[in-house]
Formats: structure tokens, sequence, C-alpha cells
């Protein structure tokens, strides 16, 4: 359990939570940061690591940035768009963060000008730098099913003559949001659903190199790597500017420090303390829970809250309704049916179109809300029609941000069953590695673990809060929750 | 048949009966699929030659048969079951296979109807609408016992034009497991095209290059799984096989292991 005196001391240093590469400090066994809902709890349960010379917290390469840099602990070991700016306004623009070659919009454009890291600044944006087509591990280029045309170039990096989809190294940039680095035996477990082939697709799981083995494929917004030590060497390439990579003892340092760190909220303002109730919270019951584990309505459910707050609460007036809200949002979560449609990767697994079920449907995985395997799924947070785009009309001053893609099917292929052959999409997702036309958009789940601490939500930022995110469910399902049912559905995942 | 590129002559077509209702209560038939939603879940329906059929309730991935898709046309294969009592209005088709046809139908974009308490379920679904009750709908069936070395042969089945999904992800690694187990030094794996006689007396019959297509895909899905230590034999047959109404079957790879 976080000790309440812990918290304190927390909230008192929350200004000066910003963890810069090299900064040197020990990193408690328990700390616990503070947010605008409450406080964020990380646990590491090797105990206080030193970071002096941790590969972790040290930068390595020529950029200046660690690995803590788009990982900082106050911030779920994610990022949230507040902590980008407050580095904006701390740095005048000039900390790693703001690298030209992923923390711009494009590397050709100026520095310090805000418009030129308009996406890091406004959604905490990095921009994700791919071959076109995708490439095998020879250089190889891998067949695909689709041609890529850009539609649409705010930012100007995809059709760059240097850095976009017709330079003499054919490359599409995406945006996506930095993924926790914590709770990860959730997202490499070889667990339910895990298998030589893919249970979505039939298709051949990614298997470790190392182990022989199959993978989850559940990390990363495309699954492009599969494993803890391929997310730290590509990310060492690219976001630390280390062409030559890391070295295998530093890989082994990170993987092993991401291992043992574990976040959730610990303490929500209304409903109080979160560590000592409900199963399902706080960073302990997280760090003792199985991993991969599918949840059920009756003997584990997907986020346990126990009898505890079944029933009315001692304690404030405020306390006791927000522990019922919660409750309230929980079932919800878990219980509210609604029809499920045209969701690539959920609806095309056996379940029919629509399939009447709830979020844990897709969310299902215990403890953490992914999906168990492989959780590409298209919802339409990147694909139009569903996407989140300017109004288009004489009177907006919205200005589109993001690129917007036309992918057609080749004709010798199927066409993605609910898009048809031409699909307009902000971010292609899984199929700019698999070259697929059926995974155009399909984005890989995110775990829920940590939200109040890490705003934006999904992967292109598109939900600037929770409250935006459950508008977007209803209205991308017509699921017509009641007002009472968003407020306590944002309470219950501003808990997790 | 061909070989890697052999000839491979199949016998053509036999006379095909006149309809699929020859075989009694047989109905084959594409249709657009209708939903009716009850108080727990939903029922899948579809008309055909001025009858309502029930076609499958929405359950769970282990379920033998899994519901369709609205924008798309489905190829239903059944036999109509008069004993059974009507589910959600419709005559009950069992056995049935069911094929989501892959190209889209805008026709088929139709609403869900609303439940109303005349087509409530009479009876538990075998999972609710919401999470599981800790199981799969359909894994406590009895399962054979397991064989005393395993298996040689295989054949998987597939949708009308389809290639390998979601279901054959189980089918993929038994034959995995097997070709281990047994140290296989060859695969030999031959793909067929199908055909489907309709009630209406008219035959579908699947794309041309299907056959190739699924051989070749089952076999780079194993050496992609990882078993490359093999000899593969990959062949397949760009004839369809005559239809009798009783098709499903026709569309399948069959794999066999130390042919």
């Amino acid at each position: 359990m976080l000790a309440a005196s812990a918290l304190c001391l927390a909230s008192a240093a929350a200004a000066g939570e910003w963890w810069a590469p090299g900064d040197g400090r020990p990193l408690p066994g328990e700390a616990s940061y503070a947010n605008a809902t409450g406080a964020l709890g990380i646990l590491n349960t090797a105990g206080t690591i030193d970071t002096r010379g941790h590969p972790f917290f040290e930068p390595l390469g020529a950029n200046g940035r660690a690995c803590v840099t788009c990982h900082q602990p106050a911030d779920a070991m994610a990022l949230s768009v507040a902590t980008v700016r407050e580095r904006w306004e701390a740095s005048s623009g000039q900390d790693p963060l703001f690298n030209a070659f992923d923390g711009r919009n494009c590397p050709h454009l100026p520095a310090g000008d805000p418009a030129a890291h308009s996406l890091l600044l406004t959604r905490g944006l990095i921009r994700v730098a791919l071959p076109w087509p995708p490439l095998a591990a020879d250089g190889a280029p891998l067949p695909v099913e689709l041609t890529l045309e850009v539609v649409r170039d705010p930012t100007g990096c995809n059709t760059h003559p240097t850095h976009g989809l017709t330079s003499p190294r054919p490359t599409v940039s995406v945006y996506r949001r930095p993924r926790p680095a914590a709770n990860t035996k959730y997202l490499t477990h070889s667990n339910f659903g895990v298998g030589p082939f893919i249970a979505k697709s039939g298709l051949p799981a990614v298997r470790d190199p190392d182990t022989g083995l199959p993978t989850s494929m559940n990390m990363m917004a495309d699954a492009r790597v599969t494993t803890l030590k391929a997310q730290a060497a590509d990310a060492a390439r690219t976001h630390l500017g280390m062409p030559n990579g890391l070295p295998a003892a530093a890989l082994e340092r990170i993987v092993g420090f991401e291992q043992q760190i574990y976040a959730a909220q610990a303490r929500d303002l209304t409903a109080g303390d979160l560590t000592s109730g409900p199963p399902g919270f706080g960073p302990r019951n997280l760090a003792a829970a199985p991993a991969g584990v599918l949840g059920n309505n009756t003997t584990r459910w997907v986020f346990p809250l126990g009898d505890a707050w079944q029933q009315p609460q001692a304690g404030t007036d405020a306390e006791s309704e927000g522990r019922a809200a919660i409750a309230r949002g929980h079932d919800v979560f878990m219980f509210r049916t609604f029809f499920i449609r045209d969701s690539m990767h959920l609806n095309s697994v056996g379940l029919g179109n629509p399939v009447k079920r709830t979020c844990s449907t897709c969310h299902g995985m215990h403890m953490t809300g992914m999906d168990v395997a492989n959780g590409w799924m298209d919802i339409g947070t990147t694909n139009l029609p569903w996407a989140r785009e300017a109004p288009l009309n004489p009177w907006t001053t919205e200005a589109a941000q993001l690129p917007l893609f036309k992918v057609t099917c080749n004709a010798d292929v199927p066409p993605h069953p609910f898009l048809g052959r031409v699909i307009y999409t902000q971010d292609p997702g899984r199929a700019l590695v698999s070259g697929k036309c059926n995974d155009v958009g399909a984005i890989v789940m995110q775990q829920f673990r940590g939200l109040a601490a890490r705003a934006p939500y999904f992967s292109n930022g598109s939900a600037a809060t929770l409250r935006e995110l459950v508008d977007f469910y209803d209205r991308r399902y017509s699921i017509g929750y009641s007002e009472q049912e968003k407020r306590d559905l944002v309470a219950f995942l501003g808990v997790l | 048949m061909k070989a890697a590129g052999a000839a491979f002559l199949l016998a053509a077509l036999c006379t095909a009966p006149a309809a699929a209702e020859d075989a009694p209560g047989r109905r084959n038939f594409v249709a657009c699929p209708i939903v009716r939603d009850t108080a727990s879940v939903p029922c899948w329906l579809a008309e055909h030659d001025g009858e309502l059929y029930f076609l499958t309730l929405q359950t769970d991935v282990s379920a033998p048969v899994t519901p369709p898709w609205l924008g798309h046309r489905v190829l239903v294969e059944g036999t109509a079951a008069p004993d059974r009592p009507r589910i959600c209005g419709g005559i009950v088709l069992e056995p049935v296979v069911l094929s989501v046809l892959p190209e889209l139908d805008a026709a088929c974009n139709t609403p869900v109807l609303p439940a109303e308490d005349r087509y409530n379920l009479t009876f538990e679904p075998p999972r609710p609408p919401g999470p599981s009750a800790g199981r799969l709908a359909f894994a406590g069936a009895a399962a054979p016992p397991p064989p005393a070395e395993p298996p040689r042969t295989f054949a998987l089945r597939y949708d009308f034009d389809g290639l390998v999904v979601f279901r054959h992800a189980g089918e993929l690694t038994a034959i995995l497991d097997a070709a281990k187990a047994r140290g296989a030094r060859s695969v030999a794996i031959t793909g067929h095209r199908g055909s489907v006689l309709l009630s209406n007396g008219t035959t579908l019959v699947e794309r041309p290059a299907i056959a190739r297509r699924r051989a070749e895909q089952v076999a780079e899905l194993l050496r992609g799984a990882g078993l490359t230590n093999v000899e593969y034999g990959v062949r397949w047959s760009d004839e369809a096989e005559a239809a009798d109404g009783d098709d499903a079957a026709l569309r399948r790879v069959t794999v066999e292991l130390d042919r």
C-alpha cells in the first residue's frame, strides 16, 4: 500500500516532477505523483534503484534524450501533453524532447517555432517514420496488398523530397502517442490466446528471436516489434538517434527495469485512497495479478472491484458518492451492452457484424483492459469516416492537423470487409507493417492504467480528455449513453 | 490437379441435380442477413423463397457456426429442421454452414430489428451478450479422446471464395504440432475449388485461382510458423468439384504428413 505520507511528499514536489536524462536521482521503490484528479502510484518491485549510469535514464545517444524523456514516472511512464507544454515553456523549446527527427512535425521545419512542433505541443504526438513498402530484415521490400497516396499533408513531411513517400527512401510519417513503459508483463505475456498462429487471422505469430517462442504481438501501435528488447533497440535507433543501436548489456538493463515497474492511479481526489480497497486498483495489485488472462463476469472481472465499493461507504459523503460513481462506471464498462459494428479484427473474428457486447469485450484482459493477444483493431480513430477531422466550411478556423492518406486495395485481394477497396486514413496503422488491406487503420489497443496521468488519448491523441474518449465511443457505436453513464464511466477510467 | 506447374486433370462436372432442395429439407441460398435483437443475444436470420430461416445466435469464437456480417451477403447451406420450434420467428436450419461473401453489398446494410417479446428466446443462450461466464461457450463439449499417435491427415474447410481466417489458427497449430511430434519429413498440401448447388437450381462456382491460393497460403503459413525442415508438395485443382447440394466440404485444403 502506498503510504499517505509518501503521497503528501509527492504532492508537495509535484512542480518538479520532470525527470531529465542524466538527472541522477534515485527512483524509490514506491512513489506517487500528483495529477489533476488525484495521484499516480509507481511501484518498482526491485526497490529503490540508482539511476546514475542506468541506460533507461542516461542520455546515451547524441541527441541528449534517454528513454525517460518520453516515459516519465509522473506520467505513468508515458508522456502527457501537459508535460510536453511545460517542457516547452521551461526550456524555450530547447529540451531534447523537441528533437528535429521526431519531436518536430518534420525534420526540415525550422527549430524553435511552435508551429513546427504543433503535433507534439497540442496532441503529444511523436513522428514515427516508417519505410513504404515495409522492409524485411534483409532490407528487401515486402509484398503489399495496397497502394498509398498522400491526400493531405499539413506537416509537409509525407510529400517532402527528402523525408516523404516519393523520396529516395520512400517513407511514411505518422504521428503517435508514446505508450506507458510500465505493467509490461501484460504486454508480453504468453498466456491465453498466444500460439504459433494469430488467433484473429490464422497468420503466423512473430516469434521472440531469443526464445523462439510466439509473442503476443501486443506492443506499440502497430506491433512492428513484439518484445521489450526489440522495442528498446528500435527506439534507440530512432528516438535516441543511435544508428548503431544499444549494446546488449544496456538493452538487458532496460528490459529488466521495464519488467519491474508498475503504474496505476493510487488516489482519487473524490474517492480517496485507491490502494486499500478494490483488488483491481493500485500498482501493487497490478504487480501481483496474473498476466494474460481474460476477464469474465463471474470469477474474474477485468478490473475487480470486489465487494468493497458496492455498498455505501463510511467516510465523507463526497468520498462515498465518488466511490459509488466509480462502481457504477465499472458496471457501464463491464455490463452495458451496445452494438459494435464494422470494427475490423473484432466483428471479423467469429462474433458477427454487429455484435451486441460491452466495452469489456475488446478490453478484456484482466487488470489492463487490453486485448489478450495481437490487439490491433480498427475502431475508427484513424480511419474515415469516424476519425476526428476539422470541419470543412467557409467559416471554420480549425485546420486539419494530421496527414490523410488514400489507400486503394489491390484488385486481386478481397476488399476490406467493412470499408471496401478505397479507404481514407490518417494513419494506416498495422497495414504499414503487414501491407495488408484489412489491417488499414488497425491500431494495437493500449492498457487502461494510469490514464489520469497521461492525456490525451488514442494513438493519435484525438481525445483530449477521458470525456472526449467516452464521447467518441458513444458516437462511433451509437451507444446512447446517458449523461450519468458518461460521467460514471469517466470516473471509473480515471482511477485505473 | 497441378503439381507445381504440372497439369492435372479433374473429372468434368457431373450432371447436376435440378436443385439442392431435391435433398429433403436442403436449403441453399444467398441472401442478406437479418439481425433481430432479443432481451439477451441477437438472432441471425435470412429470408428465402418467402420463408424466414433462423441461421444462428450470437455466441463467441468457439461456436461451430459463427454469425454473418451486415453489409455482406451470406451463402447459406443448411437443412431445415421441421421438428425444431422456430427461433426468433425463423425455421431452424440444422446443420447449417454460413459463408460471408467477400464483396460489400450496400443492400445488406439493414438496421437491427428491435427486440419483441414474441421473439425472445425460450432457452438460455450458450453465452450472454456481455462478458463470458468464465469459459468459452462451446468449450464444455465432449472432446474426442486424443489419438494414440499424432494424426497424419488434416482437412481445412473454407468459406466460399475464402482463405485462412481466425478459426484456422487452431487447425494449423494441430498440423504444426503433429508434424513436429511425428518428425515429419514431407507435407503434401492439396487445394480444392468448390461449387455450390443452390436451391433455385443454379450453381455458384468459386473464383478460378482459389485452389492454388489456398494451397500456397497453407504452405506459406506453416513455413512462417517454423515448419521449414520438411519437403513441401503443393498441389491444387483448378476445376471446381461437382456440386450436389451438400457442398460445403468441397471447399478445402487437405494436408498429409509423410504421404
